[in-house]
């Protein structure tokens, strides 16, 4: 196996996607999540054409069934009323009612069923577009969690972690949106087709108006769009310098900054106002205009009706339900307005979260691997490794040696060396070539990276703690790790002392950041989490923090306990471990500048001699 | 006033409906009067809506300002008391959230306020002239629909307010979760964490689930709420009409005045919420507002243009307000202009305390630390602090340019001073190594220094300073023993003439110092140079022996011994 990794534009990540233009076949990518919901989304749609007609009898039970029927007795019989009338006498005929009162009783009953229908098609809706999306983000986060070091490397997590949450959430704003819209143009459609039914004449007449609402809207959001920007941009500049004064205000305090500063905030926080204000007027403008406009369209009404009233060609309660319509015949064109912008918003975060899942990028897993013996010896063989990050720059270059089962080597050298990358290749975090690294003489390319971590137990120098217990933190899940092992391992490790003085023992809950934990206590615990899961082969990566003597030591003694027996690799910092251990093998620039044991190579006066002497310099004179 | 003008206007919409169809029913089809009288009302509703909405909101804005410049000051004079007691997030809450709480009150309460009179005067009036009885009868179901109005709101708060928490449990999740990927893996934990995730997932998604069934709810009753006065004008009005008492036009205003006095009830319930929370906003905000400066300043004492760099500490005692026992016990210390002095100690025995009254961060008893021989609190504190420099433990750095971090105090500084610091602190050859040099922005959005680089930045931006008193509060941890020996030999160099102070856990660092103190719980333990103190025998003497031979059995049984 070659490696062969395709030259990647990680920039992408970092790039502004504005989604300024409508992506069909994004949304029909979207589409793929709800699919398994599509029963709840018929049933929804059906839901809303219920509750829409509902919605639009309501005026009609006024206009055409009271006003025309009942009070003058006017009624056209050509108009389409749904029956309503004939319904109507029926039921004062069968209660024995008056007809006004069977209308109120229509009235009422409509009312409440739409009511109920409407909320039904809501919560269908939104409960099927919820689960798709809660799959999408899961899927998401799926991929992303099982995406190499490499990519890590280089992305920061802060842009994944975008992707993940922001980016999503944009889908769910998308989501309220989109339930807006339905529920004002499915009634739209209604309506107008009941209009047009009426008279078809005013109908248009009325729709002329949209346009001029159309353009207005359209005129105000590009008007606007800028100014929210500029708005949005400024708060947060404004938030981000109060936060980071706040959290430098002692280096402020102490740099006697506060004038300067302050003068800063000032400005920032007098921009933002002055963008406000200016969208503030806008808004102010465009907002009147609507219900301005409807009310207007009611003088329209009655001035084209008055004639057609006159010559008996419209009644009166069909004149009335017109200007009922009003509202649902204008209001849609607002909404789309209002919701245009979050469409193209959730537009850039569609691409930006398929951007994310069709990052292939992985480590190469064998075709048919190896399987492992229940128990390894732990011979660890390096084989003239040749190893780079980035095509051009070698990291290691012909790296040669053997571990012996059970041995301890100590890597040394300084920053850059290459000693991180040594042990990040042994647990394949990286693709290598064949015939370079053997376990137990097995290529590791030919050993599932999954069964070869298992093997190798790495204590990194950034302990990651889960949330949960203690318990949980060194079983990590595997039923075969019991409390009692559990806690074993942790008096063996000196972890057990610090353990039991906590309230809960080894029930205490931990955050993730471990923040109740000291940096010497979250590496003991390492230790525990290692030593319980005990692996043939040991990768330490120590910690260079400062960590108070006392504890320094338990740390060293815990070291002893955990290598002994075990095939062990440390990137050493501290002398004592270096001291404990069997043989050094000592990195430069990628090369093995020397190996042997502390003595052989003091004896040598080589470059260990000299690193040696460098850390002693303070107290050999 | 405008409001009320505008609902004239508004209410003039309704009432010449009516009247048109009166009028029409009379056989009266020249309507010309009524259709202008419309859109006239319209034009002139528009028109000064517009002109009262936009000054309201202006007031807004102008409160918001001025709330967040007050807010800003208030919080610059606060000092180590205040950030043990407040989080910088609470901080931000108040000035984020409360602050723009209030702004949305005074911007949409106030019209809504006004809407609600006016609306509910003009259309009572009109409707009660129409006929006083049906009026009436719509009266009882208004308490109703402010009620339910209230009622929802309030369930919204609480189901939004659970949503943005689901959210941000998330966004923790997925940072803490990528920010420590490398063991994830390494420990072949991926579904373990996928199955985790998927929890906080389904969390998220029942909250924003709920969140939507309440909004839904509202949106479905409200309405049918409504509708009652509807019912009510329908029966009884419908009744009127049959019976000759009221004109079907009339009887058609009559729903479109109730559509225009409802609307204002089913906002007022939010109203009522809005108050509520703007007024504990308001409180939390006056919290701060009230607020002390921390540190007294006079900026008009007179004090020594240049000091030399004499401090003297006469019998200084420091406890923290909230604390029962001292931090620092009857310290006296004399130091002279030039020396060096460093300081060790264990963690909590009163070192940071100390060094922190030296600049006033904290605020020393009057009488107890001198320098110059004039005692700390009578300088201005501008003066005090441009002189005796502190880089403090965190090694805090803005997220600007470097340059603009490094020449923080004064940002007229040259690019020669800034590089001569920067070589001091042996931070050259990295900036050097950066595509933007002194332009390199630190932090998130830029470059992400690693706890050394920040800790020789800090140093840097303390070297740059050349103050005659320079106080390092262990500087040095992060940063490896070669590099540490290079600035410590800078240190000599550049500060022969001058004081300073340094805090640090290392004997490889003390041991240049003229004179070293050990603090221990407050008191001085020892006090002399490097070679008196290992042959005297005590704490230092033993820190030197383990940190020189490292830790070997016998220091093992010691160290547990001692426990």
């Amino acid at each position: 196996m070659q490696p062969n990794t395709p030259k990647r534009d990680y920039a992408m990540f970092d790039a502004d996607i504005s989604g300024a233009v409508l992506n069909l076949s994004l949304l029909r990518r979207l589409l793929h999540w709800l699919k398994p919901y599509k029963m709840s989304l018929f049933i929804s749609g059906i839901l809303v054409l219920v509750a829409s007609t509902l919605q639009v009898l309501l005026p009609m039970i006024i206009s055409l069934l009271a006003i025309d029927h009942i009070l003058r007795g006017t009624a056209d019989a050509d108009t389409a009323d749904f029956g309503l009338i004939e319904l109507n006498t029926w039921l004062a005929q069968s209660l024995g009612w008056h007809p006004l009162l069977a209308a109120c009783l229509l009235y009422g009953v409509v009312q409440i069923v739409s009511a109920v229908t409407g909320h039904a098609h809501r919560m269908t809706l939104i409960g099927a577009v919820i689960k798709g999306l809660r799959d999408l983000r899961l899927d998401l986060f799926t991929h992303l969690e099982t995406r190499p070091s490499s990519f890590y490397d280089r992305v920061a997590v802060g842009r994944v972690m975008t992707r993940v949450v922001n980016d999503v959430e944009a889908l769910f704003e998308l989501l309220r949106g989109l339930g807006a819209l339905i529920g004002e143009f499915v009634p739209f459609f209604v309506a107008l087709t009941v209009m047009f039914a009426i008279d078809a004449e005013l109908t248009l007449i009325l729709l002329l108006a949209l346009p001029i609402l159309g353009l207005a809207t359209y005129y105000f959001r590009s008007l606007t769009r800028h100014l929210f920007r500029q708005v949005r941009q400024t708060l947060s500049a404004l938030n981000q310098n109060l936060q980071e004064n706040l959290a430098g205000l002692q280096v402020v305090q102490l740099s006697d900054r506060q004038t300067y500063n302050l003068d800063r905030y000032t400005q920032i926080n007098k921009n933002n106002r002055d963008y406000e204000l200016r969208s503030a007027r806008v808004e102010t403008f465009y907002g009147s205009f609507t219900d301005s406009l409807s009310h207007a369209a009611i003088g329209v009404i009655i001035w084209y009706a008055a004639g057609q009233v006159a010559d008996l060609s419209m009644t009166l309660g069909e004149m009335v339900l017109f200007t009922q319509f009003i509202g649902m015949l204008f209001h849609p064109v607002v909404v789309l307005g209002e919701q245009t912008n979050i469409l193209f918003r959730a537009m850039a975060s569609g691409e930006r979260i398929f951007q994310a899942m069709d990052w292939d990028e992985k480590i190469h897993e064998p075709h048919t691997p190896v399987k492992l013996p229940a128990r390894l010896a732990g011979e660890v063989r390096f084989n003239q490794v040749n190893f780079s990050y980035d095509v051009g720059t070698a990291v290691l270059k012909d790296v040669s040696f053997t571990i012996a089962p059970g041995e301890k080597l100590a890597i040394v050298g300084p920053t850059g060396s290459g000693k991180s990358t040594l042990i990040r290749l042994l647990s394949r975090f990286y693709d290598f070539a064949d015939d370079q690294i053997y376990l137990d003489g097995i290529d590791l390319n030919h050993i599932h990276s999954h069964d070869l971590r298992r093997r190798v137990g790495v204590v990194l120098q950034d302990f990651h703690i889960f949330s949960g217990s203690i318990y949980d933190n060194i079983a990590l899940g595997n039923p075969g790790i019991s409390m009692d092992r559990a806690i074993q391992a942790a008096k063996t490790v000196n972890a057990d002392a610090f353990i039991q003085n906590l309230p809960r023992g080894y029930d205490t809950t931990l955050t993730e950041r471990g923040n109740n934990l000291s940096q010497g206590q979250r590496q003991l615990l390492a230790f525990a989490r290692v030593l319980a899961a005990d692996p043939e082969i040991l990768v330490l990566d120590e910690a260079t923090a400062n960590i108070d003597t006392e504890t320094e030591l338990l740390i060293q003694e815990a070291l002893l306990r955990l290598t002994e027996g075990r095939t062990s690799i440390l990137i050493a910092h501290r002398l004592q471990t270096i001291q404990e251990a069997d043989r050094v093998l000592v990195l430069q620039d990628g090369k093995v500048a020397e190996i042997g044991t502390h003595q052989e190579l003091l004896d040598l006066r080589g470059l260990y001699y000299t690193l040696h002497n460098l850390q002693f310099q303070d107290y050999d004179n | 006033m405008a409001f009320g003008v505008s609902r004239f206007f508004e209410a003039m919409v309704p009432f010449l409906t009516g009247a048109s169809i009166n009028s029409m029913i009379e056989g009266d089809y020249d309507l010309t009067f009524y259709i202008l009288g419309i859109i006239g009302a319209v034009i002139l509703r528009y028109g000064v809506v517009t002109y009262a909405r936009y000054s309201v909101r202006k007031v807004a804005l102008n409160v918001a300002y001025d709330l967040r410049q007050h807010l800003y000051r208030c919080l610059q004079d606060q000092g180590s008391e205040f950030f043990s007691k407040h989080t910088i997030g609470d901080m931000m809450t108040r000035a984020v959230a409360d602050i723009s709480l209030i702004q949305r009150l005074i911007a949409m309460g106030t019209i809504l306020v006004v809407i609600l009179v006016y609306a509910s005067l003009f259309g009572f009036a009109a409707m009660f002239y129409y006929s006083p009885t049906l009026t009436l009868l719509l009266l009882p179901p208004m308490p109703f629909v402010f009620w339910y109005a209230q009622h929802s709101s309030l369930h919204m708060g609480v189901a939004s307010k659970n949503v943005q928490d689901r959210l941000s449990d998330m966004a923790t999740h997925v940072e803490e979760n990528l920010s420590g990927i490398r063991t994830i893996q390494a420990m072949v934990q991926e579904q373990n964490e996928i199955d985790r995730f998927a929890n906080t997932n389904q969390h998220y998604a029942d909250a924003f689930y709920k969140q939507s069934r309440v909004n839904s709810a509202m949106e479905a009753w409200m309405p049918t709420l409504a509708s009652v006065c509807s019912l009510t004008i329908l029966g009884y009005g419908g009744y009127q009409v049959l019976d000759g008492s009221m004109a079907l036009g009339d009887f058609v205003a009559f729903f479109m005045f109730v559509r225009m006095v409802v609307q204002p009830f089913r906002v007022a319930g939010m109203i009522v919420n809005l108050f509520q929370r703007a007024a504990v906003a308001s409180d939390r905000l006056h919290d701060v507002f009230d607020l002390e400066p921390e540190i007294h300043d006079n900026p008009h004492a007179s004090a020594p243009s240049m000091i030399s760099g004499k401090i003297v500490l006469k019998n200084l005692s420091y406890q923290y307000p909230d604390s029962q026992a001292k931090v620092l016990h009857n310290i006296s210390l004399d130091i002279c202009k030039g020396e060096t002095i460093a300081i060790m100690g264990r963690v909590g025995a009163g070192k940071t305390t100390l060094l922190k009254q030296l600049v006033r961060l904290i605020d020393p008893a009057p009488g107890s630390i001198y320098i110059d021989d004039i005692d700390v609190r009578n300088y201005p504190l501008a003066q005090l602090r441009v002189q005796v420099a502190m880089v403090p433990q965190d090694p805090f750095l803005f997220a600007q340019p470097l340059k603009d971090n490094l020449t923080y105090d004064d940002p007229n500084r040259t690019l020669d001073e800034i590089w001569q610091a920067v070589a001091s602190a042996d931070l050259k050859s990295t900036i050097e190594s950066f595509p933007d040099q002194l332009n390199t922005l630190v932090g998130e959005r830029g470059v992400t220094l690693s706890g050394g680089q920040k800790q020789r930045a800090t140093l840097a931006r303390g070297f740059i300073r050349h103050a005659p008193v320079l106080i390092l509060d262990d500087c040095f941890s992060a940063v490896d023993t070669e590099t540490e020996e290079h600035i410590l030999s800078e240190l000599k160099r550049l500060r022969q003439h001058q004081t300073t102070i340094l805090v640090s856990h290392r004997v490889s660092t003390t041991r240049h110092a003229d004179r070293i103190i050990v603090l221990d719980e407050g008191q001085i333990l020892e006090m002399g140079s490097h070679d008196d103190l290992v042959v005297a025998g005590g704490y230092y003497a033993e820190l030197e022996r383990v940190q020189r031979e490292g830790a070997e059995d016998e220091a093992f049984a010691q160290a547990r011994g001692s426990r």
